[in-house]
């Protein structure tokens, strides 16, 4: 019987060592299956001029609750399994440009000596973004599944909208403007101007409301091209 | 004796008549407990069919605020766009079961100039004629992958931060490797100096040279 006891140990101790539990990830077998999907090439002439990198930390708690109503009277009773807790550290990379594709002549006016460049609105891209998986922190009790990837991925583009949304308080927009000016006016300098002769100036004075337009024509934050 | 015929015969027939009375009595109630079962079964039935009972899990992020951390000026002239779509999947191999992870990053890398990297008196203008010297095409931002847009698309099994990290880093070497050619880097420098030509003929100059300082290498 003791031996039963002991063979039946060991076996376990087997199969539980066999059964695929990491020991680390420099272990895993990498296969490459699919390794491209898409790629789209343009052709632009666009002049970033400002670059703000923004850090945020999205945090997430969540309660599993019994919701409902019985005999058209709601109920909303929270569950005691636990509360699980997530903070996702991330970081973004914000650019502003100015639009030089449809540069014409109409953008250039020109009386004796003097040059003034009138140029386009500029707009902002969320140009990159990084998660710094080292320093995510989980809190998740014994009753509750982990949090799975599709659920961190939700939080993190969730957390991406938020910084996006956030824009219209950063003030990238005058930078820009101010940046564009200090890079053309020493390159029309070059071309025999004085720097007194030289204007740039923009369509129009931005203000908080054309914002979200400049935001909205932005191929990467609606997902269009 | 006929009397006391006659009120028996009476009897029997009050008796009868209670009878019958009664039994109506227990009819009336037991159609009217039927159809008191029946409207309070369906009132009941009507009120529940409008209930619902689920387990909900808020799946919304907390409003925290975000930082700005640096803000700089830049010159960068961007004269090609590489859009790309990367699959990453791992798979690890188990006694049962294999586990899998695929996910889908966004990126978009960006081919152009530097225009901070340009050197003292880089445009010589003589009359109607121009000469741009020009640093060359590059990389502009090797920070091109949005990983904060990536789509989880498979995952079977349990998988670490250190896991995502691992595909994130083969996400970025695999794209970085497709789209930095040498194909799209002259893509680049051509639409550079159409770019630079169309600026400066509408600045006012009819021949215009576009020259490229090669001193500059893309890996």
């Amino acid at each position: 019987m003791k031996h039963i006891l002991i063979y039946m140990a060991m076996c376990l101790t087997a199969l539980y060592a066999c059964s695929g539990k990491r020991t680390g990830a420099g272990k895993d077998i990498p296969a490459d299956t699919i390794p491209m999907m898409l790629t789209v090439i343009k052709n632009c002439s666009k002049l970033y001029t400002a670059e703000y990198h923004i850090h945020k930390i999205v945090t997430h708690n969540d309660t599993r609750k019994l919701s409902g109503t019985f005999l058209q009277q709601q109920f909303d009773i929270t569950l005691p399994l636990g509360e699980r807790k997530i903070a996702i550290p991330m970081d973004a990379t914000l650019k502003a440009y100015v639009d030089f594709s449809d540069f014409s002549e109409k953008n250039i006016r020109r009386k004796g000596d003097k040059i003034e460049i009138i140029l386009p609105d500029p707009k902002v891209e969320l140009t990159s973004s990084r998660i710094n998986h080292k320093e995510i922190k989980k809190q998740v009790p014994l009753l509750r599944g982990a949090f799975s990837d599709a659920e961190m991925a939700s939080y993190e583009q969730q957390g991406r909208a938020s910084i996006i949304a956030s824009i219209p308080q950063t003030g990238i927009i005058d930078m820009a403007q101010k940046s564009a000016a200090r890079i053309l006016i020493p390159m029309i300098e070059q071309m025999g101007f004085k720097e007194e002769n030289i204007t740039v100036t923009f369509r129009k004075k931005f203000s908080l409301e054309d914002i979200p337009q400049i935001l909205i024509n932005n191929g990467i934050e609606n997902g269009k091209e | 004796m006929e009397r006391n015929r006659n009120r028996k015969w009476k009897g029997i027939q009050t008796l009868f008549l209670m009878k019958g009375l009664m039994s109506r009595v227990a009819l009336t109630a037991g159609i009217i407990t039927v159809l008191a079962i029946v409207f309070i079964t369906v009132w009941t039935v009507r009120s529940c069919s409008k209930d619902r009972i689920e387990t909900v899990v808020n799946d919304t992020i907390n409003i925290t605020q975000a930082h700005i951390t640096a803000m700089k000026e830049i010159g960068e002239w961007e004269f090609l766009t590489v859009t790309d779509e990367e699959m990453a999947d791992t798979t690890r191999r188990g006694f049962f079961s294999d586990d899998h992870l695929i996910r889908i990053y966004y990126g978009r890398l960006r081919l152009g100039i530097n225009m901070h990297k340009v050197k003292p008196h880089w445009i010589t203008a003589t009359g109607d004629s121009i000469t741009m010297h020009l640093p060359d095409v590059e990389l502009l931002d090797e920070d091109f992958i949005d990983e904060a847009k990536t789509q989880s698309f498979f995952e079977s099994g349990k998988w670490t931060d250190a896991d995502r990290e691992a595909l994130y880093m083969r996400a970025y070497t695999s794209m970085r490797k497709r789209c930095l050619t040498k194909e799209n880097i002259e893509n680049a420098r051509e639409n550079a100096e159409q770019q630079f030509t169309k600026m400066m003929k509408a600045l006012g100059y009819k021949k215009v040279g576009i020259v490229f300082s090669q001193d500059q290498t893309n890996k």
